[in-house]
């Protein structure tokens, strides 16, 4: 039979976003990718060029509309290690605590986009459902549901409200037992099992040769995580484990070992986070007004010339980096060059090459495995 | 409980990895120190300078003697005011992971504080400085990461890096059709809010006119 190109997206439900996967197919066989990404570059490494340290976090929570939190304490590490800034502890704490629950909101949010595709309609209304918890509880520290501009360089924009506690212990607990139902729902459902396993095999070396990271490579069998191999928050104080897969085949992880290593590490935020919140210095019902030496240390506005910051941090779908040189316009006010680099972008065009030699009607499955995220990706 | 690299380890990994550097690039231009981040923890990592002639040599050393085996980021700057000999600057990320593949039904389940020599993850922060100019160029390193592949796509979009030897170079996230020469990152191109006029008080600048081009306070 003659091969073709036929195009996928930027429309279709498989990207999970905007960008275009062109596939080459010999009958249903895919013999040939191509990824195209670019659809909503917005720039943001230009526009912060002209902005100061403070005004870009907002921007760093729009790079990723799932997981705002993490991409702007991503970007607020950076800053801090251009600025030499020391963080005090109880700022440590709920910046931990609000990244697990963002951790929490977007792999639901993950598992919700994942069920349509492989189809099951019912996972995308109960994860919904289960979202709004964490939602709620994120609105309460930043002001607004998805994107709440709340670290700052030097530590948070306000402390943890009253009984914020009591309701994030007792909504964790509850998730604890919905992630049981999720499991009954799925790990039995016949056609959830028959789509993904088998599918879309990757071995732990290529996948670090080509810059995979994060849960993808827990997937297939090495505990390796930011969080404890380039520590940078208190997450050695509080009690969790890097979630971590057996793969079942010498080919490597398939898309069931990267569903299953996204439902532990569900689990193990719920177990850092339940930990965290008794651990907490100042304790976990009071409430320090904004701007307090317990939550935010005073920093300078200004690097110098030749200063750089760079973070590497463990955001919900691999490692992202910032990378930042001082001394910009307004004598150092602004950065001369902010680099991102985010997990999704160099994900994407690896996990179009692993398609090749699957059939067209698993690159939905293999795709969303992967948990592609096109806000970050094109920044 | 929690677990993570300490900074002696990390110390440690980080001056074996510079001995190792320097013994080998010792009298070329070659330098490598160890530094500390200055936020957070105050971790350890390498830095080096390398002269563009040097950077694949370096770069196959870090690669298949340090086992520096992730290639994270690649950032490009632009620096016009820089002088002759710096007009652009390349800044490599990479990272050491200890990661190999499994057999089937196993796993590697690292402890952080038991992690010894190779297998201590360690950053390394590769800067080449390159000479003003219209067309400024560095060895791909595509080949030695896969990784590297589609970073240097976009250094090259966004800044107009060339990377010599690359495969299929291609527009990533600007379009396509973007005029021949176009980088955005690179400093002629001003955005709005570039220095915007003092004269009003909107820090931002949206109240600016083009007639206002020029006037200050």
């Amino acid at each position: 039979m003659a091969q073709m190109w036929i195009t996928m997206g930027p429309q279709h439900p498989m990207t999970h976003g905007l960008w275009t996967l062109r596939v080459k197919v010999d009958g249903e066989t895919v013999v040939d990718t191509e990824a195209e990404l670019g659809y909503i570059h917005r720039g943001v490494e230009k526009i912060a060029e002209a902005r100061d340290f403070t005004q870009i976090t907002p921007y760093c929570d729009r790079l990723c509309y799932v997981s705002a939190m993490t991409w702007a304490n991503s970007y607020i590490y950076a800053a801090e290690d251009l600025l030499e800034v020391d963080v005090p502890e109880r700022a440590e704490y709920i910046r931990l605590i609000s990244a697990e629950v963002q951790r929490l909101a977007s792999h639901l949010m993950w598992l919700g986009a994942y069920g349509p595709d492989i189809g099951s309609l019912t996972l995308m209304t109960w994860c919904m459902r289960d979202r709004e918890m964490f939602l709620d509880l994120l609105q309460e520290l930043g002001g607004s549901r998805m994107h709440y501009n709340y670290p700052r360089v030097g530590g948070v924009k306000r402390d943890i409200p009253v009984g914020f506690a009591d309701r994030l212990i007792a909504k964790v607990k509850l998730f604890e037992h919905r992630i049981d139902e999720y499991e009954m729902m799925l790990d039995e459902s016949t056609i959830w099992l028959v789509r993904l396993q088998g599918v879309g095999y990757t071995k732990a070396e290529d996948m670090v040769n080509a810059g995979v990271s994060g849960p993808n490579i827990r997937a297939a069998g090495v505990n390796y995580d930011v969080r404890w191999a380039h520590p940078y928050s208190v997450y050695d104080q509080v009690d969790w484990e890097p979630a971590v897969e057996k793969p079942t085949s010498i080919k490597g992880a398939d898309c069931y070992d990267r569903y299953r290593v996204r439902m532990e590490e569900m689990r193990q935020s719920c177990r850092m986070i339940l930990d965290a919140i008794e651990k907490i210095p100042g304790g976990k019902n009071t409430n320090y007004s904004s701007g307090d030496a317990m939550i935010l240390a005073k920093a300078p506005t200004r690097a110098p010339e030749g200063a750089t910051g760079f973070s590497h941090y463990e955001c919900t779908r691999g490692a992202s980096q910032f990378y930042i040189q001082g001394g910009g316009d307004g004598r150092g006010k602004k950065p001369y060059r902010l680099s991102i680099r985010s997990p999704m972008f160099i994900t994407i065009p690896y996990v179009a090459k692993t398609m090749i030699g699957y059939k067209v009607a698993d690159i939905p499955a293999i795709m969303g495995s992967f948990d592609p995220c096109i806000g970050e990706t094109d920044r | 409980m929690g677990m993570r690299i300490t900074n002696a380890q990390a110390d440690a990994a980080a001056e074996d990895a510079v001995t190792m550097i320097n013994a080998r690039f010792g009298g070329s231009d070659v330098s490598a120190t160890v530094e500390h981040h200055s936020n957070a923890l105050k971790m350890a990592f390498v830095r080096i300078v390398a002269p563009p002639q040097h950077w694949v040599a370096v770069a196959k050393h870090l690669r298949f003697d340090l086992n520096a085996n992730y290639c994270s980021m690649v950032t490009g700057t632009h620096y016009p005011e820089g002088g002759a000999e710096r007009g652009w600057e390349v800044v490599y990320h990479l990272m050491r992971q200890p990661v190999v593949d499994q057999a089937p039904h196993t796993q590697t389940v690292h402890v952080a504080e038991a992690l010894k020599g190779a297998d201590i993850p360690l950053e390394f922060e590769v800067v080449v400085v390159l000479p003003q100019g219209a067309t400024p160029s560095i060895p791909s390193v595509q080949d030695i990461w896969v990784g590297a592949d589609w970073n240097e796509k976009e250094t090259w979009d966004l800044v107009g890096i060339q990377f010599e030897g690359h495969h299929n170079m291609h527009r990533v996230l600007n379009p396509h059709d973007s005029p021949e020469g176009f980088h955005p990152l690179q400093k002629q191109h001003k955005i709005r809010y570039h220095d915007f006029n003092e004269m009003y008080d909107d820090a931002q600048g949206f109240g600016r006119k083009p007639s206002d081009e020029g006037r200050v306070k």
